[in-house]
Formats: C-alpha cells, sequence, structure tokens
C-alpha cells in the first residue's frame, strides 16, 4: 500500500489557496496546503474544528461557494489541474461522503431515487436496470434486504444506515478517489467502526484511494496510511500514520496526541490545548501556533516557518526542526514546495 | 397494514380494485358535465386566441361550436328557468316550477356536483395514499393531515373553491347569459306576461332593461331576490341599466380569475425561476438580481399601468380579455419582485443543505439540481405566496376596474358593479355596491385564510392546532 513517492500520484495538492471574502475582512481558509494521495491508500487529514479541513476537501471537488474561491495552487488529478476548470471532465472520479448522513440525502426521494441519478448520469443506467444496480450498491454496502431498502425514504433508514447508504450513492460514480469528510463525527462509536470497516473492505475490493477527513485521531489511527496534520489553514506535519503516532514531530502535533483520552497515563487531567484556532486574516507573518506553543521562542514570532525533513518520508513546519541547514529545507518530501509561503499568483 | 382499515369502496363494493371503480366514477362525473369543463377551456382560450393575429382563430370558433353540442347534464336547456306565466301557470320552466324556484335549482345542482367531485377527488387522494402508494408515510403526508386540522384554511379553501366553480360554471349559473341579456339585448326576445293587458306578449330583453332599472329609489327598482315585471328572476337584483347583477358577477368572476391566475402564475414563475438562480449562484449573481428586483419595485406601479393602457390601447395585446390580459403581464411584471424576495430566502436555506453539495459532487447539472432538489422546498412558500397575491391581484383589478382602468366596458367586472352602484349606495338600489363588494372582500379573505392554512401545513413548527389562525398575515395588492 506504500508507494514510492517518485511514482506519479493519483491526487496531488499544491499551495492551495481557499479564500472567503467577507465583507469586513479576507478569511485564508486554506492557505498553502500541499499533499499527495496515491492510488490505493489512505491518506488523512487531521485537525481541529475550523482549520481548514472540510474546505479542503470541498476544493478538492469544486464545491467552494460564494464569497469562497480558490485563489492559488493547483489540484492536481492524474495530470490534469482541475483547478483550470477541468471539474467536468473529473465528475465522479472523485466523489465525496459528508459529515452528516441524515442532511446528505434528500428527506423527499427514496434512497433508491438518489442512487440511480448518479448512476445514471455516470452509468447511463435507467429503468430496471438502474434499480438492480442500486439494489447491488446496497448490497455492496452492506445494508441488509436491500431489495425492500431501495423503495425506503431516508427517514427510515437508522443513522448508520443512511450513512452506509450515502456511501453507496458514492459508489455508484465508480469513483477511484473517495473524500471523506468526518464521514464517522455524527454516528455512535459502534457505528463509527462498522463504517471505518466498510471503508477498508471497499478499499480492499475497489483499489480505491481515500481522503479521510477527521478531527478524531483515535480514527486516524485506525484508519489511514499517511496522516496530515492541519492547523489554521496550513499543514503543519505529514507523515506515516505509525511515525507521526509513536514521534510526533511538531508541538501542535504533539499537544493533540497528549489530549487524546487514554493515551497520557499519568494525569488525572486531560491536557488541553490553551487557546483557539486563530483564524487566518491574511497571509502568515509567524508561526500560526506560536502563541498556543509551549516551545515557542522569540523567532517563532517573527517568521513563518517552512517545512523540514524530519525523518523518512515525513516533514514538519517547525523552526524547532529547521537547525539553520538549508540542505534540510530542500529535502523536504514535497519536491521543495513551501506549505507556508505560498504562491503569489492569486 | 391496509386490511386493517380497509378504505370505504374497499368494503362496500364486491371488486378487489377500488381504482377501477374509483376512475368509473370519475369517468361518470366527468361525462355528466364534460361539456361545461370543455366549454370553459376552450372559452378561455378562445378568448386569448381569437384576437391575436395568428392563424387558428376560425379553428377555434369553430371547436367553441363543436364544444357547444356536447351533451352536459346540467345545463340552461336541461332545467331552464326563462319561462313566462300564461295566465294560469309558468311555461318553459323546469318542470313548470316558478323560474326562481328553477334557477335556484340549477345553481344548487351545480353546487352539488362540484362538491360531489370534489369528494371524488379526495377520496381518490386516500385511495391511493392507503392502497397503492408503496411508502406508508412521506413528508407531505404530514401537511395534509395539518391542514385537515385548519378551521381557517379549510374555510378559505371552501371559499376559493366556490369561487373557482363560479368561474368554471359560469353560463349556467346565471339566470340569464351575458349575450341575452348585455351584449345583444336588442337582438334577442322574451315572451312575458302582460298583467294589464292579461295577455302574454314579447318584447326586446333591451326594452325590458329599460323598464327594470335600479336608480335609487325609482318604483321599477329590482332588490336581489325580487322578479321584474317580466317575469325574470334577479338573484342579486338589477344593475341602473336593468341588467341583471348576478348574470354581471359570475360572468366577471371568470375574468378576476383568469386573470389572477395568469398573473399570479406567471409572477411566480419567474420568482422561483430567479429565486433558485440566486440561491445556486450567489454571489454577483445574487446581487444583481437584488439590484433587478429593487429596481423594478421603485416604479410607480399604478402610473406604469395607466401609461401601458394608454400605449397599447388599439392594439390586439390590449383585446385579449377586454385589456385583462396587458393587467395581468403589468401585475406579473412588477409583482414578481416581492414574491421573489420571500421566495429568495428560503430558497437560499435549501441551497446550504448538503444534498445540493452531493448532487454537485456527482455532476448533476444545475438546472437539474434546482427543479428536483431545490424547488421542491419552496413549492411550499409559492403556494401560500401565490395563494395570498391572488386575493390581491382579484382586489387590484376591482379597484381599477372601479377607476376605470383596465378592463373594458361592457365586459362584467366586479369592480364596475360597484363603480356602477356607488350613485346608489344610500339609496333604494344599495344592493349594487354591496353585494360585489362583499363579495370581494370574501374571496380575498378566501385567499388569504387559504395561504394561512397553506403555511400552517408546511410548517411543523408552527402548532394548527389552535385555533386562532385567524389572525393570520393579510394578503393585498
Amino acid at each position: 500500500m506504500s508507494v514510492g513517492p517518485d511514482e506519479e500520484p493519483l491526487l496531488a495538492v499544491r499551495d492551495l489557496e481557499v479564500v472567503f471574502h467577507t465583507e469586513r475582512e479576507e478569511i485564508h481558509a486554506v492557505d498553502g496546503v500541499s499533499f499527495d494521495i496515491h492510488e490505493g491508500e489512505t491518506v488523512g487529514l487531521v485537525g481541529e474544528s475550523g482549520s481548514g479541513k472540510s474546505v479542503t476537501a470541498r476544493s478538492i471537488l469544486g464545491l467552494v461557494d460564494s464569497p469562497g474561491s480558490i485563489e492559488g495552487g493547483k489540484v492536481g488529478f492524474r495530470g490534469d489541474d482541475l483547478t483550470d476548470d477541468n471539474w467536468e471532465r473529473h465528475r465522479g472520479d472523485i466523489a465525496i461522503v459528508f459529515q452528516d448522513p441524515s442532511n446528505s440525502l434528500n428527506p423527499v426521494y427514496t434512497v433508491g431515487n438518489q442512487i440511480k441519478e448518479a448512476l445514471r448520469i455516470h452509468q447511463g443506467l435507467r429503468g430496471n436496470e438502474a434499480t438492480d444496480a442500486a439494489v447491488g450498491l446496497l448490497e455492496d454496502v452492506g445494508i441488509p434486504d436491500p431489495r425492500r431498502r431501495v423503495e425506503e425514504y431516508p427517514h427510515q433508514l437508522s443513522g448508520g444506515m443512511q450513512q452506509r447508504a450515502v456511501i453507496a450513492m458514492a459508489l455508484a460514480c465508480d469513483p477511484d478517489l473517495l473524500v471523506c469528510d468526518e464521514p464517522t463525527t455524527a454516528l455512535d462509536v459502534t457505528i463509527q467502526a462498522q463504517i471505518l470497516d466498510l471503508l477498508a473492505d471497499l478499499q480492499r475490493e475497489e483499489d480505491l484511494a481515500i481522503l479521510f477527513i477527521t478531527h478524531d485521531m483515535g480514527v486516524i489511527e485506525d484508519a489511514t496510511d499517511r496522516v496530515n496534520v492541519i492547523y489554521a489553514g496550513e499543514i503543519v506535519e505529514r507523515a506515516p500514520t505509525g511515525t507521526l503516532f509513536s514521534e510526533p514531530a511538531h508541538p501542535y502535533t504533539e499537544a493533540l496526541l497528549r489530549s487524546i483520552p487514554g493515551r497520557t497515563n499519568a494525569a488525572e487531567r486531560l491536557p488541553t490545548i490553551e487557546g483557539e484556532v486563530p483564524t487566518p486574516t491574511g497571509r502568515a507573518e509567524d508561526c500560526r501556533f506560536a502563541p498556543r506553543c509551549p516551545y515557542a521562542f522569540a523567532e517563532c514570532h517573527e517568521m513563518p516557518p517552512e517545512h523540514v525533513d524530519v525523518g523518512a518520508e515525513r516533514s514538519a513546519a517547525c523552526l524547532l526542526h529547521e537547525d539553520g541547514s538549508e540542505e534540510a529545507a530542500e529535502r523536504t518530501v514535497f519536491d521543495g514546495s513551501e506549505a507556508v509561503s505560498g504562491g503569489d499568483s492569486a | 397494514m391496509a386490511r386493517a382499515h380497509e378504505t370505504t369502496s374497499g368494503t362496500l363494493l364486491p371488486t378487489n380494485s377500488p381504482a377501477a371503480v374509483w376512475a368509473a366514477i370519475g369517468a361518470v362525473l366527468f361525462a355528466a358535465q364534460g361539456g361545461a369543463f370543455f366549454g370553459f377551456v376552450v372559452g378561455v382560450l378562445g378568448d386569448l386566441l381569437t384576437v391575436t393575429p395568428l392563424p387558428g382563430a376560425a379553428f377555434v370558433t369553430a371547436v367553441e361550436a363543436a364544444v357547444e353540442q356536447i351533451p352536459t347534464l346540467l345545463s340552461r336547456d336541461v332545467i331552464p328557468n326563462d319561462g313566462y306565466w300564461n295566465g294560469s301557470r309558468w311555461v318553459g320552466t323546469f318542470l313548470g316550477l316558478p323560474p326562481g324556484l328553477a334557477w335556484g335549482i340549477r345553481a344548487a345542482l351545480v353546487y352539488l356536483y362540484a362538491f360531489v367531485f370534489a369528494g371524488w377527488v379526495i377520496l381518490g387522494y386516500r385511495l391511493y395514499r392507503r392502497e397503492y402508494r408503496t411508502a406508508d408515510w412521506t413528508p407531505r403526508d404530514d401537511m395534509v393531515d395539518r391542514f385537515r386540522g385548519h378551521k381557517w384554511g379549510i374555510f378559505g379553501l371552501v371559499v376559493v373553491f366556490m369561487f373557482v366553480v363560479m368561474a368554471v360554471f359560469a353560463p349556467v349559473l346565471g339566470p340569464t347569459t351575458v349575450d341575452e341579456n348585455m351584449r345583444n339585448s336588442y337582438s334577442n326576445e322574451i315572451t312575458y306576461w302582460d298583467s294589464d293587458a292579461e295577455a302574454v306578449q314579447t318584447t326586446l330583453v333591451g326594452e325590458a332593461n329599460l323598464a327594470s332599472q335600479s336608480r335609487g329609489d325609482n318604483p321599477e327598482r329590482v332588490l336581489p331576490m325580487e322578479y321584474d315585471d317580466f317575469g325574470r328572476f334577479h338573484p342579486f337584483g338589477t344593475l341602473p341599466s336593468g341588467q341583471d347583477l348576478f348574470t354581471f358577477i359570475v360572468s366577471g368572476s371568470r375574468l378576476s380569475l383568469v386573470i389572477g391566475l395568469l398573473s399570479v402564475g406567471l409572477s411566480a414563475g419567474i420568482a422561483a425561476s430567479l429565486a433558485l438562480v440566486a440561491a445556486y449562484y450567489k454571489g454577483r449573481t445574487d446581487l444583481g438580481l437584488v439590484l433587478a428586483s429593487d429596481s423594478v419595485m421603485a416604479m410607480p406601479q399604478l402610473l406604469l399601468l395607466i401609461m401601458l393602457t394608454t400605449v397599447l390601447s388599439g392594439t390586439w395585446l390590449a383585446e385579449i380579455y377586454s385589456g385583462g390580459f396587458v393587467l395581468a403581464l403589468i401585475f406579473a411584471g412588477t409583482g414578481w419582485t416581492y414574491m421573489w424576495r420571500s421566495l429568495r430566502g428560503p430558497a437560499l436555506q435549501v441551497a446550504e443543505r448538503q444534498w445540493i453539495d452531493a448532487a454537485q459532487s456527482f455532476g448533476q447539472r444545475p438546472l437539474t439540481i434546482m427543479r428536483k432538489h431545490m424547488l421542491p422546498y419552496i413549492t411550499g412558500y409559492l403556494l401560500i405566496y401565490g395563494s395570498m397575491t391572488l386575493g390581491g391581484a382579484i382586489i387590484s383589478i376591482a379597484g381599477l376596474s372601479y377607476l376605470g382602468l383596465g378592463i373594458a366596458p361592457p365586459t362584467p367586472e366586479w369592480g364596475r358593479a360597484i363603480n356602477l352602484g356607488q350613485d346608489y349606495v344610500a339609496t333604494g338600489s344599495w344592493h349594487i355596491s354591496l353585494i360585489p363588494g362583499l363579495l370581494i372582500t370574501l374571496v380575498v379573505t378566501g385567499f388569504n385564510a387559504l395561504g394561512d392554512g397553506v403555511r400552517d401545513a408546511i410548517d411543523p413548527q408552527s402548532d394548527a392546532t389552535t385555533e386562532d389562525g385567524a389572525a393570520g398575515r393579510g394578503g393585498g395588492a
């Protein structure tokens, strides 16, 4: 499953900039994010609420609505830059599963109707053929008695069933990449585990690549091969899942891991990260985590850190690791692109 | 589950197919009055087509003639009320009854028929819901059930229904016809009992009208539910010209309804499409539409109306529905803005729902998304605002006719009836203004009540069980 970095990635996000223009200010919700996803792997994107996870997911599908717009960077998919208005060309190659399944299904149409809508667009199926295909998809996502369920309305399904139906809808497009935007957050823990299992099975069967977006470190540990940690619109650390959990390189990652219940044994009180995620209203001029960082020193408030290699296939954007070595900066995983300073193409 | 509470038709009738029985009842009902339905449709379309400079006007006339031949159960020929007293009994009326009674029976039967028809439709819906629909519950069921418990809304529905029935069956409901009594009164003769000469005489309708004018306290005036000297029954009395007010009003209801529906339909169409577009694309598109609608709102509607009526007078456009078509276009052109404003909010709300994103993510076309995933959520609001605006449109048409604008005389229009009677309000001919005035108030209240009911039915948060729904908001022009 782990693929060499030299191989052409399925999805290559480079220096993505998404800006929301509100009346009072510009919000750089995604500020120079870069990451890769290779065929068949699961990549995690983890961060707090408001860190820009969902906006990143939506940009990959071209779903950023006004007042937001993609103002820089590239979303490369199979060699095409999607931001160059290529979304329609790759419609269906990338599918998305949203957080709240009850809101992803239109309550006035049957589950089957909505799956058939996607089937009709992407596989040209109609009538009985489409119904059979929809029943097949519901069966694939583990819904019992799919013949009956296909005729039912969303409210007649439980939350877990609904999310399975949403996944079936996504699969109806026959995608290569499945973007899961907090797919288990609205579900209780047992159902959450079932959905994770389902996604893992589907990935094995269909050779899907999955971008898994969540704020739940536990889910990340279970489900992903590699992780990108996002903070205030910037990726602060990227690493294979195992190493990230065993030896986090960025102070933010470290703090996140410390605040998972059960991982730290000493304290009676769970450590938290003081403060809130800042709203990035302009380009970074310092390290955005510095105000909350226990290790922050003077320089952290003066310059934005760049990504530096901190081991095999991993990098962190933190001055602690910079060591003044230019070589280190050049050897960042993502061919020298700088996650923080970003392009000025906007 | 259907077995537990079988439908009445399922238990009463020796068949396993209630739908077939239902369809058969429908066929019988329709056959009885098919002529009236076709007559209404062809009449409305015919008015539209005969004045347009398009080929096919001759065809329409031919169709109109053909439709008149369709046998109709409740027609003037089957239950006639035009007759005369020959000194010992009534001649030519239904079963030899007095004309007023014959007319009453006909009008009552028409309404009875209409309510049976409505019952048939309701029965069909319940049958479908219980026996044929696969889902045993859909969100719409709750709306219907909430509406059923909404007395004020039901009142509105009944009033609106009766008004529509009046429009559809206008030619049958009147004690006489527009053609005979108003348009060509000097080409038609009536036979009557001349009590002075003690003999049956004939005279022209126009002459008879002159002798039954209601002008203040004159002795010939005919008050509601009275006969004139020519044995003609006038349920609402006569106009100052001696014409029959009831015929005038039923015929005017057709015009009010058609113009109202046309203008509301057009503005609802514009408003809904633009609301969907604004909500889907947001940003600049939305801003542009806000500006456009604000500019249209800033135009003085009345001045625009007077100007266009003058500019267009004499063209074929001004002749459709005696100028009503132009009115409808102007109402639609200026009225969509208010409806758009009201629909934009709900549309923006729906556009935020995730299933819109989901549909976009799998590549559904924008138009299909708007139609399939957004429109169903604003149709409720469309119904509410449409119903309330319709009341407003009817008031506006009446108001304009009262002022002498809009509908050209002699086409019957409610507002003009009020205008005609305004000199006699404080006299013995009080009925001329009062009756149409009350009717307009009633109909507009009905449309607003219907809108209130629909709103409460659609909104699950509103508690329809509290009976103070009458405090709802009013419509208005």
